[in-house]
């Protein structure tokens, strides 16, 4: 105990990396998958398994079957109609969405709970990534709004995982910090590598942890710099409209150059502000209703 | 106009433009005024959203133009950059044209 109080009084960022992706690699703190979900990661892992086998494993957990279905039908993925059973969602949404979902879905929970405006930013991006991804043919769309989803993901880690470390950063960011160098000092990693760092963990695809680890720096992204631009524009675009709050006051810090890695011109902007407005009306009746379920 | 979720509307409020199914069939009309019936039926067919005329229900977390401008102002407090401008130039325009479209209606 004394160790961990000296360390937070002269901090070694270094150091404090390694205790930092030791944590992660433990998951201490976060709430730990019930056993259907393994036995889901299990099966979905096996090629033999057939979508209709993981579906009515599914429906028979009541409480996962609630988030899914209500997952699918956020304004987000922007279905048409409502989706009613598993299966369908498994459909239009694909397995490797699906299982996201599932393995992420504590999480969720838990930023809905402890930060309604994290999460309203969160769903805001995946909304905004759906629709460029849509624009610019940047194949599945379905997974470029879960990586918007999943985008912060390191943040809500901060916050559950690495708690005592939380009002350091934000003291930090009231003197003035920026908050990706205040989350350096103080953690020695920024949200965005450990959100990453975490997604690797889970085996998520390639696709989606390069986007994430790369949505406040571009330069960091090799293969999926397209992905990385399109979370990284349409962050800026959900704080710009003023959907949710993060740690950023107003606008975080924006590489244009995002544009042209996307080849899109103002009116395309304006086209894709235009696009996402109805969507984020729609997305607040959501994030009401489960407000309203949080305070009763 | 309102655009409203199933679980708002009430029978009597009037639908503001035609009322589709998730295959484009138009299920309800123009100027309808709603029944306990007919939304019983939006549910079981799948239907989402339901514009209707004025404004029938008051949203808390709704703005006013004038609100919804100075908060913009606010977060683009200080910028300089010219791209981000074009974008806050974009968000004026879209907040005007939303509220216009509105107070022609009610
Ligand atoms: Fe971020
Ligand atoms: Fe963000």
């Amino acid at each position: 105990m004394k160790n961990i109080k000296q360390e937070s009084i002269n901090p070694d960022p270094s150091e404090k990396r390694k205790e930092v992706k030791k944590k992660l690699r433990k998951l201490e703190g976060l709430p730990t998958l019930p056993p259907i979900i393994q036995r889901l990661n299990q099966m979905i892992e096996d090629e033999r398994t057939s979508l209709h086998q993981i579906a009515e494993i599914i429906e028979k957990d009541q409480v996962i079957t609630t988030k899914i279905l209500r997952l699918a039908n956020s304004a987000f993925y922007g279905f048409p109609r409502k989706v009613s059973t598993v299966q369908q969602a498994m459909m239009l949404l694909g397995l490797n969405v699906l299982k996201i979902l599932i393995m992420t879905s504590s999480i969720f929970e838990f930023i809905h709970k402890e930060d309604i405006g994290l999460w309203e930013h969160s769903i805001g991006v995946a909304a905004c990534s759906k629709i460029i991804a849509e624009k610019i043919g940047a194949g599945d769309s379905q997974e470029i709004a879960t990586a918007g989803l999943l985008h912060d993901l390191g943040r809500v880690i901060i916050m559950v995982v690495l708690k005592e470390d939380q009002p350091k950063i934000l003291d930090l960011i009231s003197e003035g910090v920026d908050p990706l160098s205040a989350e350096k000092r103080v953690l020695g990693i920024d949200h965005a590598e450990i959100g990453a760092f975490l997604m690797a963990q889970w085996n998520l695809p390639e696709r989606l942890i390069e986007a994430v680890a790369s949505h406040h720096n571009l330069e960091n992204s090799k293969k999926y710099r397209k992905e990385a631009s399109i979370l990284h524009l349409s962050d800026l675009l959900v704080h710009a409209r003023g959907y949710g709050k993060t740690l950023y006051e107003s606008l975080p810090p924006f590489e244009v150059r995002a544009l042209k890695y996307l080849g899109l011109g103002w009116g395309e902007i304006k086209e894709i502000l235009f696009n996402l407005e109805p969507r984020l009306y729609e997305l607040k009746f959501f994030t009401e209703e489960l407000k309203k379920e949080l305070s009763s | 106009m309102q655009r409203l979720p199933l679980s708002y509307l009430k029978p009597g409020m009037k639908t503001y433009e035609e009322v589709y199914d998730a295959q484009g069939r138009v299920l309800c009309g123009k100027g309808v005024e709603l029944t306990e019936e007919m939304i019983k039926r939006f549910y079981e067919l799948g239907v989402s959203y339901v514009t209707v005329e004025g404004t029938p229900v008051k949203l808390p977390w709704e703005k006013s133009l004038e609100e919804e401008l100075s908060e913009l102002e606010k977060r683009f407090e200080g910028v300089n950059d010219e791209n981000l401008l074009q974008i806050k130039e974009i968000l004026k325009e879209l907040l005007y044209e939303k509220y216009k479209a509105r107070i022609h209606q009610s």
